[in-house]
């Protein structure tokens, strides 16, 4: 018979697509959540959707997960539409969106073993199994009523488990764990992803997604704003934001303002803020000790990853003026 | 333990969710069954259920004055069978289409209000599958109730009065096996109604997403339909409303019996029932399930 890993290494040799996404649309009343979003998830991949609240990842996973119809646009998984028959879609599909939601009278251990009966029942000798996975077997005889807002993550990824996929879509799934929970979290999807499980996982944190992930989108107001590989955006990603504060931060501001290597120079706060790479950071330095200036702060409290983040879903000038 | 130390092995052969059983209306059933008597709401109405007939009959063996102004209410120290009967005819009246409504009204919001919709519709069971399985759901657990609540009902007439000879409608003697026979008629004649108001309880509950105006609503349906066969208003109106074949079984048990309001208020039931819950299938099938 074939087990799970023969299935899942079967799909990774596939050419097909695990999740093929084509000018999906989505609309509700006047704001598009959704915009013409194009993307393909392939077998293997651990491939996040970050961007900031609001950016259209959670509709593009109800839309994955046939919760919501798009308006337009089509979204295969491994070839097959998800409308008008999820189901048979998304056979081989776990995962949750936004938190994992539960019966709050019944305990853990009934809540999976009524979906395993929604699955058809052949997984429900694996509750213990994945509750001991996510380590909620002492409690899985509470009601989940009474679970912290870390537990219920866990049990919606032993949900998941329990369906034994082949694509595991995970919505912000370090949500209100503790730093413990983050670091075993994280370890969990990369040791799935060894397995052969493809993982799509969304995101507003750029580290986390850099940490994680092999492949990247970034969604901005619902349209993605880029897509590939970390090692891409990463090579997109050479300048951090600086924060410079000088004995004459005006005087500062135009010296930096005109420099090649320099975008989004202007003071705000009292500080210079700025752009720019290691090596012009190097020689603004000496150029402001050269003007007699003496530098008070020059750091980069976020990284060039973040930075390119911010830069490319924070809204525009002119769409603020519109 | 970190959360990964229990990971089953890759190599093990566990069975693909592909070649699994795709659940249908049947599984949906069972589970929401599962819940329903998970609920401590379901057992706290079973318990009055059970109790309040004992209690009724008690405290009306222990009067003087019996409820004449009621259908069979001047029989209740004659006989233990007029217990069912006068707990049908009050209970036809508002505590049935409540029951109804109790069960069914919130059997989709409460999918809404624990934001658990997509966790079941994104399992490998259908939209369909999910809708006929709560239906039946809804439909097994109100019609238990009543019964319960009749057999409790007859069980404490004949324990504290005892299985005399009794009256039918039309007030002619009946044995005490025809007065069996007509409790039972009576009380599995009320169930297509029923059915019916708990049709609208779930159609109510699907498209509102609202615990609450799945019960009030049918409920406050019931109490407009009931003001109205109180006016002298058309008769085809009244005859068209869902609380009449509340009240059919009574040519059944009249002497000499007559059948038409019977199967015309099956026929009212049937339309209810259908009309609401096609609806509901519409709305159910096509929604977007955007919260939770």
């Amino acid at each position: 018979m074939w087990g799970s890993y023969g299935r899942r290494m079967s799909r990774l040799d596939s050419d097909v697509p695990v999740v093929s996404a084509r000018e999906v649309t989505k609309t509700f009343g006047s704001l598009t959540a959704v915009d013409r979003v194009s993307m393909e998830v392939h077998p293997g991949d651990v491939y996040g959707l970050l961007g900031p609240n609001g950016a259209g990842k959670t509709t593009f996973m109800r839309i994955l997960f046939g919760l919501i119809r798009p308006d337009s646009g089509d979204l295969h998984l491994w070839g097959t539409s998800v409308q008008p028959n999820p189901v048979a879609a998304l056979t081989a599909v776990a995962g949750f969106v936004e938190t994992p939601q539960f019966y709050p009278y019944l305990s853990g251990r009934a809540n999976l073993k009524l979906l395993a009966k929604l699955d058809g029942g052949e997984s429900r000798h694996r509750v213990s199994d994945v509750l001991e996975t996510v380590q909620l077997a002492d409690r899985a005889s509470d009601q989940v009523r009474g679970y912290s807002y870390g537990m219920v993550q866990r049990l919606g990824v032993a949900a998941a488990l329990l369906r034994d996929p082949s694509l595991l879509v995970l919505d912000e799934p370090t949500n209100g764990l503790d730093p413990a929970g983050i670091r075993d979290m994280k370890a969990l999807v990369r040791q799935l992803a060894e397995q052969g499980i493809t993982i799509l996982l969304s995101s507003h944190n750029m580290s986390e997604v850099d940490e994680i992930c092999t492949k990247v989108a970034i969604m901005r107001r619902g349209q993605i704003a880029f897509d590939g590989s970390t090692q891409e955006l990463r090579g997109r990603a050479d300048r951090a934001t600086r924060q410079l504060d000088t004995t004459d931060n005006r005087q500062a501001l135009a010296l930096v303002e005109g420099r090649a290597g320099v975008t989004r120079a202007k003071l705000q706060g009292g500080m210079v803020i700025f752009d720019a790479d290691d090596r012009t950071v190097e020689q603004i330095s000496r150029e402001l000790v050269t003007a007699g200036l003496a530098i008070g702060t020059l750091n980069a409290p976020t990284t060039a990853l973040e930075t390119l983040f911010f830069r490319l879903t924070e809204p525009r000038p002119e769409e603020d003026a519109a | 333990m970190s959360l990964t130390s229990t990971i089953s092995s890759p190599s093990s052969q566990r069975q693909s969710t592909t070649e699994l059983r795709r659940p249908g209306a049947g599984t949906v059933f069972t589970v929401e069954m599962r819940k329903i008597l998970g609920q401590t709401k379901t057992r706290a109405i079973a318990v009055v259920l059970v109790v309040a007939p004992w209690v009724f009959i008690l405290l009306v063996l222990h009067q003087d004055r019996l409820p004449l102004e009621t259908l069979y209410g001047r029989y209740l120290k004659v006989s233990g069978f007029a217990t069912p009967m006068v707990v049908l005819v009050t209970g036809a009246q508002w505590v049935f289409p409540l029951l109804a409504s109790v069960v069914s009204g919130d059997m989709f919001s409460s999918e809404d209000n624990h934001g658990t919709f997509k966790t079941i519709l994104t399992r490998s069971t259908s939209r369909n599958a999910i809708f006929w399985g709560k239906v039946l759901a809804a439909v097994a657990a109100t019609t238990a109730l009543i019964l319960l609540l009749g057999a409790s009902s007859l069980l404490a007439g004949l324990v504290t009065v005892g299985a005399q000879s009794f009256v039918d409608v039309g007030s002619g003697g009946i044995s005490a096996a025809q007065g069996l026979g007509m409790v039972a008629g009576s009380w599995a004649s009320v169930l297509p109604p029923i059915i019916g108001f708990a049709a609208i309880a779930l159609c109510v509950s699907i498209v509102t997403r609202s615990s609450v105006l799945g019960v009030v609503i049918p409920v406050v349906v019931g109490l407009v339909f009931q003001m109205y066969t109180f006016l002298n208003a058309w008769d085809t109106v009244r005859h068209s409303l869902l609380n009449t074949p509340l009240n059919s079984w009574r040519g059944l048990f009249d002497h000499p019996s007559y059948a038409t309001p019977f199967w015309h208020g099956l026929a009212v039931s049937a339309v209810y029932t259908v009309l609401f819950l096609s609806v509901g299938y519409f709305v159910f099938r096509r929604r977007d399930v955007t919260e939770g």
